[in-house]
């Protein structure tokens, strides 16, 4: 067999290894050594096997992984989530949907100081699903809201995805990290424009709170200053070129752990609890870019990225409408694989093709973001969905899928106007060296 | 008590220790880092070999807390298509898949042994601190036993629940 014909098999047999259930990062690593080893010899395919490992668990520009990581669990553990919640509430619980507008607010927030989906989701979706039950809103518009919401924490810095991007792909991690901010904001508006148009359309969903005055307003405010001194900290010093990725993660969490403890929330259980938590979650995604380093050897050596970036770039087609069927097949792929693991599968794939058209690299990372923000709140693998579910096991599954509908429908529009307009993505970071 | 959950129990307990052991790592990081920024920035004395502790500090992290995250299903896997098959015939590909799990791990431990064999002889340390490679290659080996140890188990169980109809 020809390397592209291997090359292609190799894809195959990944893509089947993924429907049996295989972890994703063992299968690619599975077949990157069987690939590497057929088209090479197995000797060198073994020893590239531990060199691989070795090397990207001992790569320091990795340790910015588990440093937000650990900075977002802590942040949790210290209760700032629950306080960021209160505020919001205060602020924009008296109109209609005004819990459901509050929770999207408060998902901004912790977005800023928590790289993560899944835990945004789960965090909020605690707090906030028990008040919105409380309160008698309707099950769809909140369990859709908290599980859309939570797609903030991947887009609004820091991000773990947009950090393994800036990992895969070479980029300034602090450039991609303010790219996503304009675009994180747009879509925490257009999410709360969401809950006020579907409000306006049925006032039954999300009956207003009890009023709040201004002191009370005020009073709150004071719940949330700890979350942005500690963003302003980390994001702040990692754009004022004070600290590196790495240390900015490691002082973001340390600055959590320390609002904990001053806080009084951390009792020793929590911070065990917290870190076992971090560390579980860094363990996957690492072993996640481990194997896909492995796998892409075996890519590198199939020729395949580079053969399909010449054949694009022949083909009668304008570079946007290249594009977009990236996008779209990024869309499709987001229905069936983790968004992580799908970003790590196919960027090796797609990026020479992105460079060759000659698009940002920045701004293909934030859309690329934003396009798998849709695979976690679409079935059948919405992880988001999953998450909620579990806290909220009363509500079925399609109840919430239902809720979900109008927020994807926000997506796909900030999506399309960052294809119109890339200025939204790429604006900020030509303000910044690092 | 059965053999295999006798197995399982063990298993358990020892990734339980290996997982704490990968939690003082990742606090590790987060401490050395911070007492190193804290430390140049407010009394320009950072510390010595900052990053080389780190890094291998992140080794000492990921790998022992391996089999842990196995354990508990936190190493991401496509759920939706195995779960529409007959109890029967999941049985059956959790067998290949927990055989070519247990292969990679095995394959895994075997490199690394070979690799840290050839750091060791090489005498290769890190940049800075001067600190030996070879023991953090040899612990990512020792760290996947228990890995291996799980998928041992489940394809065994997975015989089992083949077997047992």
């Amino acid at each position: 067999m020809s390397p592209v014909v291997t090359g292609i098999a190799g894809i195959g047999l990944l893509l089947l290894f993924f429907l049996l259930r295989m972890p994703v990062a063992f299968a690619m690593a599975f077949v990157g050594v069987a690939g590497f080893a057929y088209l090479s010899d197995p000797g060198p395919a073994l020893s590239l096997l531990a060199q691989d490992i070795f090397e990207q668990f001992s790569s320091y520009p990795l340790t910015v992984i588990p440093m937000f990581i650990l900075m977002g669990t802590f942040a949790f553990a210290s209760g700032i989530s629950r306080r960021l919640f209160d505020t919001t509430y205060t602020w924009v619980g008296q109109l209609r949907g005004g819990l459901t507008m509050a929770t999207v607010l408060a998902c901004a927030g912790f977005a800023a100081i928590c790289g993560s989906t899944a835990a945004t989701a789960a965090t909020m979706g605690k707090i906030a699903l028990p008040e919105m039950k409380k309160h008698n809103y309707d099950n769809a518009l909140a369990t859709g809201t908290v599980a859309a919401a939570g797609t903030l924490g991947i887009i609004i810095p820091p991000s773990t995805i947009l950090i393994v991007y800036g990992i895969l792909t070479e980029e300034s991690i602090g450039k991609l990290f303010v790219a996503g901010v304009l675009p994180g904001l747009l879509l925490s508006l257009f999410y709360a424009a969401t809950v006020v148009l579907l409000c306006l359309r049925n006032p039954g969903l999300g009956p207003p709170g009890a009023p709040t005055n201004w002191r009370e307003k005020l009073r709150a405010t004071t719940g949330i200053i700890e979350a942005v001194l500690l963003f302003l900290l980390t994001i702040g010093g990692l754009f004022l070129g004070w600290f590196s990725p790495t240390q900015a993660g490691a002082i973001g969490a340390g600055g959590a752990l320390l609002i904990g403890l001053g806080r009084r929330q951390l009792s020793w259980q929590k911070f065990f609890e917290a870190g076992k938590d971090g560390l579980r979650t860094s363990c996957m995604v690492l072993f996640i870019i481990t194997g896909a380093v492995i796998f892409g050897h075996f890519m590198a050596i199939s020729t395949i990225p580079f053969v399909l970036a010449d054949w694009i770039g022949q083909l009668p087609m304008p570079p946007m409408g290249v594009m977009g069927v990236i996008i779209f097949i990024y869309f499709i792929g987001g229905f069936f694989m983790d968004s992580m693991a799908l970003i790590v599968v196919t960027i090796p794939i797609f990026f020479p093709v992105v460079m060759k058209l000659g698009f940002d690299p920045i701004w293909f990372g934030v859309i690329v973001v934003l396009v798998a923000e849709m695979g976690v709140i679409t079935p059948p693998v919405g992880v988001n969905v999953f998450v909620i579910k579990g806290i909220a096991p009363d509500i079925p599954l399609h109840i919430i899928f239902r809720g979900i509908f109008p927020f994807l429908g926000a997506l796909i529009i900030l999506t399309v106007l960052l294809m119109i307009f890339p200025g939204i993505a790429t604006f900020l970071p030509s303000l910044v060296s690092y | 008590m059965s053999a295999l959950e006798k197995l399982e129990r063990f298993n358990r307990r020892l990734s339980d220790w290996f997982e704490w052991i990968g939690l003082a790592g990742l606090l590790m990081m987060m401490i050395v880092t911070c007492i190193d920024v804290i430390g140049a920035k407010l009394f320009l004395v950072p510390v010595f070999g900052a990053i080389d502790i780190v890094m291998l500090s992140q080794v000492v992290a990921i790998s022992f807390a391996a089999a842990s995250a196995l354990i508990l299903g936190r190493h991401v896997s496509v759920e939706f298509f195995v779960v529409m098959l007959p109890r029967r015939v999941r049985a059956l590909i959790d067998i290949i898949i927990h055989l070519l799990g247990l292969a990679l791990f095995i394959l895994i431990i075997w490199r690394l042994c070979v690799y840290g064999y050839l750091l060791q002889t090489g005498g290769e340390e890190t940049a800075t601190a001067r600190i030996p490679l070879s023991p953090f290659a040899y612990s990512i080996a020792i760290a996947s036993i228990p890995v291996c140890l799980v998928f041992l188990l489940e394809f065994l169980n997975s015989i089992v629940r083949v077997v047992k109809r």
